[in-house]
């Protein structure tokens, strides 16, 4: 075996070499049997001819030992691609192209690839990662991954399909000081179990235990990443101590160097114990708080548990927990509601799904719209080369006519495609690196880098390597059996016009596919289009965003806010300043109310979107007050409670009647608030928002929240908000500085990305179709100068040729315009979900993607064209 | 198929018969190879370049004989195939392997015959 082996390793090698000496050996040989036939008294003139008789030829042996020292297929292969490299270089302008569509081509694939590789396919580096499942909890199509901590205890100590259970909470970025000045972290809490149960153990120090659960401990564990950039990898990490708000840690371990955590894209720098979470967030704790769903919960099953056994065993403790929540709802909505929770089990082994959720559909359909340019890549590249094996017609008949098979002439031609396709394929990978680096740019969206690990891996290096020879085989494949066919075939024209109707059926589908692409970015576009032109109950412009880091000021609350905004009126260029508990909301709090005058239903939802602002706020916004005003100095605490609506709330609760001076009661609270003002509606957070019914209170009539963020409208920068700060306290810095415009157009990423990028492909696919059908004309129109010339030498006008040339590109494009449309048809309705005011068959995109290719093409086809109504007849027929 | 197994069959033969003809006599070149199995098969062995040196090679490339540029004793320049310890393991194996087959082979057909 091991011989067998040293033999085929050798015979690889061969391949490569020259064998040395041989020649002289064989001619030795021959002059021994010379000398032996003389030996026996042959006459000298006969001498080498015996030896011949006895010894055979020196070519033929050569030959023979040759074969034994080389493989012959590979050998075969080699010299084809060094002839196919030769012919390659003796036309660049044609390589250049070819190889730099296929790089564009599979490159924008393995970008793509590369990123949902990253995001929804790599496993986490933790111990058997495909026994991790995620909960989920359900609420009819609201999906949510978080819970209350005394419902994680409750699951830890009920559930028996589990080795462990571990709770997580991402905390973000917080401010530790390691020395003197303070430096930005990206904390989060873990439960004690954490590593256990993911089976990571520290590289340096220890992780956290089970004891971290039941005894809180001020320690923490920080990550490899952050040992490297924080502390150059200092062995002397542990037992460190650092401050973070009012208590101080003490570092015990380091997690190694491939562990990102649990969720993909987080990358947090520090872990601390979940009991510690009142210190580490900086607020009171929320461990005991039943109505909190703030911790994502990750289980590991016990070897040999099935998914299915462990999600019924959940199912049955769940559902004895929403009966009994739904046993305390007198509304018969919201005991529906809490009956219709359903608790899942879902896969965790590649990380908790934050990302994927976000981005598994944008990047499927980029996958599918990269993939289709590749195909009309490829088919311009058919094209070509079907162009290219009619030039060298002569030469495959030659080699055809000396014997070469036709398999043989197939492999040589593949053989030259195949360069194409590594030399596309390695420019690839360096594109893709690039690309895929400034797509996570995009999607971390200013914000926070998402943490992705996008090097790379043997699945995408695999799957470029596939692509690019499954590419190779779509695009040399079909012109090389056409061209194997013309030694054979000796009526020349019928060959010629098979070619013919494969380059009409390259150009049809081509436009086909390049109209699905436009369709989609027409959509995308108008979707982006129409999301700016909203009518949004706000002036977007010269708003600024920020929130305040107090955690080690002096002052704080209330009092800290109103000597903020009272600065921040008084400086130059801020025409106003406010604060909200949510500055852009309403959002994440609503609460039931009861209307003076209105009369819920039994069943009817009662809960509206709450909001508490300082005075000015609608005036920040620049939302109109329609009716009433809003809050000014005078709602104070001591003052007559007060609330203003928006107008949705004014239609779903007084219909035509004015709202101003009635009341609202909001559950759990005593007084009831006087209606003094409705609003415009705003679509806040994001544009992409529905308007509901909202409420806005003022937050000194309520008590303090405990966060909150600034809104401050005029000339005004992050310099001058940090000067403001700093002459009330040096220790008050900004966090989360944006403008209103910036995060609005965060709130609508999907919605850019895809209409940015399916934009560049549109336009990539129409240039490939472009560039395509110019080169089939063209060289269609070459081919044909004969015909032509002799056409007009008969009469033919100019215009005629023109005509003729025109008539039989029209045909394959209006093939592929139909088919297009009917692909657009049934494609489109994948993206509906992510259109925004325009439907997946919009006929208006539908129109203009269509008119925009047709003239594209059809000015493509006139280019060749007019040069055919150019041609003399007395010159090309003298050419001849 | 049945070409490629009966060509099998005769290379393993001819590899063998080299391998024996090389460990018995020394270093040989090529062409002293071919003269002793000629002289050994009482001439009805004639091997040509083209048969022996794809074999000399194959062995070669499996380790079970190393070559080396030599003089002849005419002051010639010339490729010395000598034995390896690898081969001298596959020949006793070979060798055994014949004469096992061969013995079968005896058994078979003497019987066949006597009936």
């Amino acid at each position: 075996m091991r011989a067998r082996l040293r033999e085929w390793w050798l015979r690889f090698l061969g391949t490569f070499t020259r064998p040395d000496g041989m020649e002289d050996e064989l001619r030795f040989h021959l002059e021994m049997a010379e000398q032996e036939a003389l030996r026996r008294g042959a006459p000298p003139g006969e001498l080498a001819r015996q030896a011949r008789l006895r010894a055979g030829g020196v070519t033929q042996a050569a030959e023979a030992v040759r074969e034994q020292r080389s493989i012959g297929w590979l050998g075969d292969f080699l010299r084809d691609s060094r002839h196919g490299a030769r012919l390659l270089a003796k036309s660049p302008l044609f390589t250049t192209a070819a190889i730099l569509s296929l790089a564009l081509g599979i490159g924008a694939n393995t970008a793509i690839f590369s990123l949902i590789d990253a995001v929804m396919l790599r496993m986490m580096p933790v111990h058997e990662p495909e026994r991790l499942v995620q909960f989920v909890k359900y609420r009819e199509t609201d999906r949510r991954g978080s819970f209350s901590y005394p419902l994680y205890r409750r699951f830890r100590s009920e559930l028996h399909s589990f080795d462990g259970l571990l709770a997580r909470f991402p905390v973000g970025r917080r401010e530790a000081s390691f020395g003197v000045e303070p430096e930005i972290v990206n904390a989060e809490l873990v439960s004690g179990n954490y590593y256990s149960v993911l089976g990571v153990s520290a590289i340096a120090g220890r992780t956290f235990d089970e004891d971290a659960d039941r005894n809180p401990s001020p320690v923490a564990v920080i990550s490899y990443a952050f040992w490297k950039r924080r502390f150059g990898m200092d062995p002397g990490v542990v037992g460190r101590a650092f401050r973070l708000n009012r208590t101080v840690f003490t570092i015990v371990g380091v997690t190694p160097p491939e562990f990102f955590g649990v969720a993909v894209g987080e990358s947090p720098d520090v872990a601390f114990p979940l009991t510690m979470d009142g210190e580490v967030r900086g607020s009171q704790s929320m461990l005991h708080c039943v109505g909190c769903g703030w911790l994502q919960v990750i289980g590991r099953l016990r070897a040999g548990q099935s998914l299915t056994g462990a999600q019924a065993e959940v199912s049955t403790l769940f559902s004895g927990i929403v009966q009994a929540q739904a046993q305390r709802e007198e509304n018969g909505l919201y005991r529906q509601e809490a009956l219709s929770q359903r608790m899942r089990l879902e896969p965790a082994g590649n990380g908790l799904d934050t990302l994927r959720v976000r981005f598994s559909e944008p990047l499927r359909i980029l996958m599918g719209i990269v993939a289709l340019v590749l195909l009309i890549a490829c088919a311009n590249l058919a094209n070509l080369l079907l162009g290219r094996a009619a030039a060298r017609r002569r030469e495959i008949g030659v080699r055809m006519a000396i014997g070469a098979g036709r398999g043989r002439v197939i492999r040589q031609l593949l053989a030259e495609g195949l360069l194409l396709a590594v030399a596309g394929g390695v420019m690839s990978l360096l594109l893709a690196c690039w690309s895929a680096n400034a797509l996570v740019t995009v999607m971390s969206n200013g914000g926070a880098r998402i943490a992705l690990n996008i090097r790379p891996d043997l699945r995408v290096l695999s799957f470029a390597a596939a692509i690019s020879i499954g590419a190779c085989l779509l695009f040399s494949l079909a012109p090389a059996i056409q061209a194997s066919r013309v030694g054979i075939q000796p009526v020349l024209a019928e060959a010629r016009g098979a070619r013919w109707r494969l380059g009409r059926g390259l150009i049809a589908a081509q436009v086909a596919i390049s109209l699905v692409l436009l369709i989609g970015a027409g959509l995308f576009g108008r979707t982006l289009l129409r999301l700016y032109s909203l009518e949004t109950g706000f002036d977007r412009s010269n708003v600024l965003l920020f929130s305040v880091n107090s955690d080690h000021a002096s002052l704080r609350g209330s009092e800290l806010r109103a000597r903020i905004l009272q600065d921040l009126r008084s400086i130059p260029g801020i025409a106003s300043a406010s604060y909200g508990m949510s500055p852009i909301g309403p959002s994440g709090w609503d609460g039931s109310i009861t209307v003076e005058g209105y009369t819920f239903g039994p069943n009817e939802d009662d809960r509206v979107l709450l909001n508490a602002v300082e005075p000015d706020y609608f005036k920040t916004l620049r939302t109109p007050v329609v009716l009433g005003r809003e809050f000014g100095p005078r709602d104070t605490g001591s003052g007559p409670k007060v609330a203003v609506v928006n107008e949705a709330f004014a239609r779903r609760y007084f219909r035509d009647r004015s709202p101003l001076g009635k009341w609202v009661n909001m559950t759990g609270e005593t007084d009831r608030r006087e209606i003094v003002g409705v609003v415009k509606d705003v679509r806040l957070p994001s544009i992409r928002q529905q308007v509901q019914p909202a409420m806005y209170i003022a937050l000194a009539q309520r008590g303090d929240p405990g966060w909150g963020g600034y809104i401050v409208r005029g000339t005004v920068n992050r310099a001058m908000v940090d000067g403001a700060l700093k002459r009330i306290d040096p220790k008050l810095r900004s966090d989360d500085v944006s403008t209103l415009e910036e995060h609005l157009s965060r709130g609508i990423l999907k919605e850019r990305v895809m209409g940015t990028l399916s934009g560049l492909f549109g336009a990539l696919s129409l240039l490939l179709v472009s560039v395509g059908i110019y080169g089939v004309m063209a060289f269609q129109v070459a081919r044909r100068q004969k015909e032509i010339g002799i056409r007009m030498a008969l009469g033919a006008r100019p215009h005629q040729v023109i005509g003729m040339v025109l008539v039989e590109t029209a045909a394959p494009v209006a093939i592929g315009v139909i088919t297009g449309v009917a692909g657009a048809l049934a494609l489109t309705r994948v993206a509906e979900k992510m259109l925004f005011g325009v439907k997946p068959t919009d006929p208006l995109t539908f129109a203009a993607a269509g008119t925009l290719l047709v003239t594209l093409a059809l000015t493509a086809a006139y280019l060749p064209s007019r040069a055919a109504g150019r041609l003399s007849p007395v010159e090309t027929l003298r050419c001849e | 198929m049945a070409n490629r197994a009966k060509a099998d069959v005769l290379q393993g033969t001819l590899d063998l018969m080299i391998l024996q003809t090389v460990a018995t006599m020394g270093p040989l070149h090529g062409y002293a190879v071919a003269e002793r199995l000629e002289q050994v098969s009482g001439g009805s062995l004639q091997l040509n370049m083209g048969t022996l040196y794809p074999g000399l090679v194959r062995l070669e490339q499996r380790g079970f004989i190393r070559a080396e540029w030599d003089r002849t004793e005419n002051n010639r320049r010339a490729r010395y195939y000598s034995i390896t310890a690898a081969g001298r393991r596959q020949l006793s194996a070979e060798k055994a392997e014949w004469t096992r087959m061969a013995s079968i082979m005896h058994a078979v057909l003497q019987k066949e015959e006597a009936k």
